[in-house]
């Protein structure tokens, strides 16, 4: 009980299925306060699931979620008021300009006019976002939608950030800015739960990580408690994730071919 | 370079795609559902097909028209009518004929067009190996494609209408020369009628595509631009169906009524039958149906000097469509947008509301510019336009009871406008679900948002249609009718409301307004919709009894829907 009380997140044998799949199986984990916590797992492993969960968005089945001691499944209103959330897919309202939609999200979030008037002019000048202010989220590219998207995120100032790919479509710039921002929340007592394919992020990131593949935490620690479980000390994440997966000797069997294919046509 | 057989086969992929992007502005801001239901459901992915076949039935249904003009033409003929009016009846029959055709290819082949002439479509071929010309071409055999059935009608229906006349009738009754010369004219009338329509659909597709599509305008005054174009639209569809309707029945009764002199008849014949469209072809047809003999040639002449000024409109217009077709196959397509003013950091500001306010602002900005969405705001004004087209033709069929009639016809309208709204309404909470899933949404807070629409929009709609018969004896009837019912229209809205989200909403510990239960879609759309027509069927019934028994109705109803909402969306 003490662990559950500390923790920001703590999920406890949870099971989500969807009919006959099930997309999350018996999974336990705790993400404490100034922690960096990654969820890695090839696609369909229950990533999204787990998180739609801990958002209060999709019901529990079995087992126990709890954000700041809360029960998103009853208490999802206080939870949001502190919590911000990047999905992997902006789905944004795209007949809204920036200016509409930031207006909408503080006029929900019941957030100070001028306060928050500066917060976001600091964003946007960070983002280099500031010209598209006006300009409809339709027109804007994957990368300016996502830059909204955490922008969105960390306006109120949220003590958990739930990112899902966060940093898909942005340029060099904005990801450092992001993962500097990310960085300064965790020193200021934080926690975030990050997804990602990036195994590069992830390592350079987290303070632990766990792996899902088909619905189960198939490991979970840091980096170096990781690479002790695959007898390889030393190995980057993107060895050990395959390796933990299962997916090493298919990767070097498609390789082996590539190779085979691309000697035989050789360009003239 | 590639031949024109290639070319069509790959005007097959732009078409497809340009389906595809009219459905998803359609699907406005259900787009990632959208594109998941396609993806399970290959039905999904033509649904032009349907539309096609159904334009080219009516296009071809609208032959009847000319036959039915040309038969009462040889039968009046001989019965003492003055032939400057049956000229001057024919001409204008055969006239609301060409305009008909036209019209019913806009309001059939619109949707489908549409996403072609934003020029989305062509992007992806200049990624291809392919010329400027080829293009150029590929675009030309797309729209054709987009068209192909109806071109088919189009082309076939009026040579073959007339021939049906000529079995029927004129061929005993008039010269070989002048069935030869009327066949002639019908082909020749209808290629260059083709050609018009055709350029006509291009350009206004175009237009359409600008207004409705242009991401870049966002300002108030084109917002409401475009919810007008829109509404006009949708009136302009519904007075034509029901002016075919109209036509078809009246055609006979106009023969018998002449109105003016022969001498006035013969000078509104002259100057009708200059004007290119549409009347220099009904005219030119009608002369050939009644034999050249029986036509002053002063009309004949005139129906001729219209048909070459048609043949050089018809040329400007198909040059017109040309280079707006050469346009949007370009890859510098222009954007019809204004200059943006700078923004500065200054700019940028927050202004807040209470939550209520917050979601009736985002859902006036997503209902004003995305296609699905705009329904919400057009569909309480059709009731007005029911009120002014539906009843004369109700009341005439069956007499005294028909005031009734068309008042329960007016409520189910409603019930109809209820439900289409608590679709549309509920559409918008499912978009921007990435914001939203982190946002603390009281769902209290965004029924409540959804209410101006049940308590104010419908019941002004419904007032206004009443309006529309002021200065008729059955005007102080119908606006109490309308005023007794007034309260019903929120209720039944608002338990429509309910409902959908009982059965789509329903979680452990709380109903929300976004579909989260998906299952058996279709047959909870059918049961929100039986809900909502019984339930107003309930109060006509009880209304039947007396307004006091509907008064004690109302107010057992909006109790029982207040409780049913404290319930539903408890305060948090």
């Amino acid at each position: 009980m003490t662990t559950e009380k500390s923790a920001m997140v703590s999920v406890t044998n949870l099971t989500k299925s969807f009919g006959t799949v099930v997309a999350v199986n018996n999974i336990s984990f705790e993400v404490k306060p100034g922690e960096i916590f990654g969820i890695l797992g090839p696609n369909g492993a229950g990533k999204t699931t787990t998180i739609k969960q801990i958002l209060g968005l999709l019901e529990q089945e079995q087992g126990e979620i709890r954000v700041f001691g809360l029960d998103p499944g009853t208490d999802d209103i206080e939870i949001k008021r502190n919590i911000g959330y990047v999905s992997e897919d902006p789905l944004i309202y795209k007949s809204m300009t920036p200016r509409m939609l930031f207006n909408f999200i503080a006029s929900i979030r019941g957030m100070d006019e001028s306060e928050t008037t500066e917060k976001l002019q600091y964003y946007f000048e960070s983002f280099e976002a500031v010209e598209y202010y006006d300009k409809l989220v339709a027109t804007l590219s994957r990368g300016n939608k996502q830059k909204m998207q955490v922008i969105a995120a960390l306006i109120h100032d949220p003590l958990l950030l739930i990112m899902d790919e966060p940093l898909t479509g942005l340029d060099a710039k904005s990801a450092k800015v992001v993962k500097e921002i990310l960085d300064l929340h965790k020193e200021r007592g934080g926690s975030v739960i990050f997804s990602t394919h990036i195994l590069e992020v992830a390592e350079e990131m987290c303070d632990r990580i766990a792996i899902m593949d088909r619905g189960k935490i198939i490991a979970m620690g840091t980096v170096e408690e990781l690479s002790k479980m695959v007898n390889k000390v030393g190995a980057d994440l993107e060895d050990i994730f395959l390796k933990l997966t299962n997916q090493d000797e298919s990767v070097n069997h498609i390789v082996k071919n590539l190779r085979n294919m691309m000697n035989c046509n050789k360009r003239s | 370079m590639l031949n024109n057989k290639d070319l069509y086969r790959i005007s097959k992929r732009v078409y497809r795609e340009g389906i595809l992007q009219g459905q998803l502005q359609s699907a406005g801001s259900d787009q990632a559902r959208f594109l998941e239901k396609i993806d399970k459901d290959k039905m999904q992915r033509s649904p032009d097909i349907i539309l096609k076949v159904m334009s080219a039935i009516y296009i071809a249904g609208l032959v009847t028209i000319p036959i039915f003009s040309l038969i009462t033409i040889h039968s009046t003929l001989g019965s003492g009518i003055d032939s400057s009016w049956v000229t001057f009846v024919g001409g204008l029959s055969i006239s609301g004929f060409l305009v008909m055709q036209p019209a019913v290819l806009l309001i059939f082949s619109f949707m489908f067009t549409w996403g072609l002439m934003s020029g989305g479509p062509y992007k992806w071929i200049h990624t291809l190996p392919l010329g400027k010309k080829d293009i150029e071409r590929i675009g030309f055999f797309t729209f054709l494609r987009s068209i192909n059935v109806q071109l088919i009608s189009m082309s076939l229906v009026l040579p073959a209408g007339i021939v049906t006349s000529i079995v029927l009738v004129l061929g005993s009754e008039i010269s070989v020369l002048s069935l030869v010369l009327l066949i002639i004219t019908s082909i020749f009338l209808s290629i260059i009628n083709l050609v018009f329509n055709l350029s006509l659909l291009v350009i206004i597709s175009r237009k359409m595509a600008i207004i409705m599509g242009d991401q870049e305008v966002n300002s108030r005054k084109t917002n409401i631009i475009r919810v007008l174009s829109m509404v006009l639209y949708m009136t302009v569809s519904m007075g034509a169906m029901y002016l075919i309707q109209i036509a078809i029945a009246k055609i006979p009764e106009l023969y018998v009524l002449q109105s003016w002199s022969a001498g006035t008849t013969n000078i509104v014949n002259i100057v009708l039958s200059i004007l290119p469209f549409p009347f220099a072809g009904g005219y030119l047809l009608t002369i050939m149906a009644m034999d050249v003999s029986n036509v002053s040639g002063v009309l004949l002449g005139s129906s001729i000097l219209g048909i070459i000024l048609f043949v050089f409109l018809t040329y400007l217009v198909y040059r017109k469509a040309l280079s707006t077709l050469r346009k949007i196959t370009s890859t510098e397509l222009k954007k019809y947008s204004k200059e943006k003013k700078e923004v500065f950091v200054e700019d940028i500001k927050i202004k807040t509301n209470g939550p209520t306010i917050a979601f009736l602002k985002r859902d006036f900005a997503i209902i004003t510019r995305e296609m699905s969405s705009v329904m919400i705001l057009i569909m309480p004004f059709m009731i007005p336009l029911y009120m002014l087209f539906i009843p004369m033709e109700a009341q005439q069929l069956i007499g005294s009871a028909g005031l009734t009639f068309v008042m329960i016809m007016a409520l189910f309208y409603v019930s109809m406008v209820s439900v289409m709204l608590v679709i549309g309404l509920t559409n918008i909470e499912s978009g921007g679900s990435t914001i939203t899933a982190s946002l603390p949404i009281s769902v209290r807070d965004q029924v409540k948002s959804k209410l101006p629409h049940f308590l104010v929009t419908i019941p002004l709609a419904l007032i206004v249609a009443m309006l529309t018969k002021i200065g008729t004896s059955q005007f102080i009837i119908m606006i109490s009718f309308a005023l007794a019912f007034l309260p019903v229209i929120p209720i039944i809205g608002l338990a429509s409301l309910f409902f959908k989200a009982r059965l789509f909403g329903k979680m452990k510990h709380k109903i929300v307004l976004e579909e989260i239960k998906n299952e058996n879609k279709f047959v909870k759309h059918v049961l929100v919709i039986v809900f909502t027509f019984v339930l107003m069927g309930v109060f006509i019934f009880i209304s039947a009894y007396g307004f006091i028994y509907l008064g004690i109705a109302e107010v057992v109803a909006a109790i029982l829907l207040y409780v049913t909402y404290n319930v539903m969306f408890p305060k948090q």
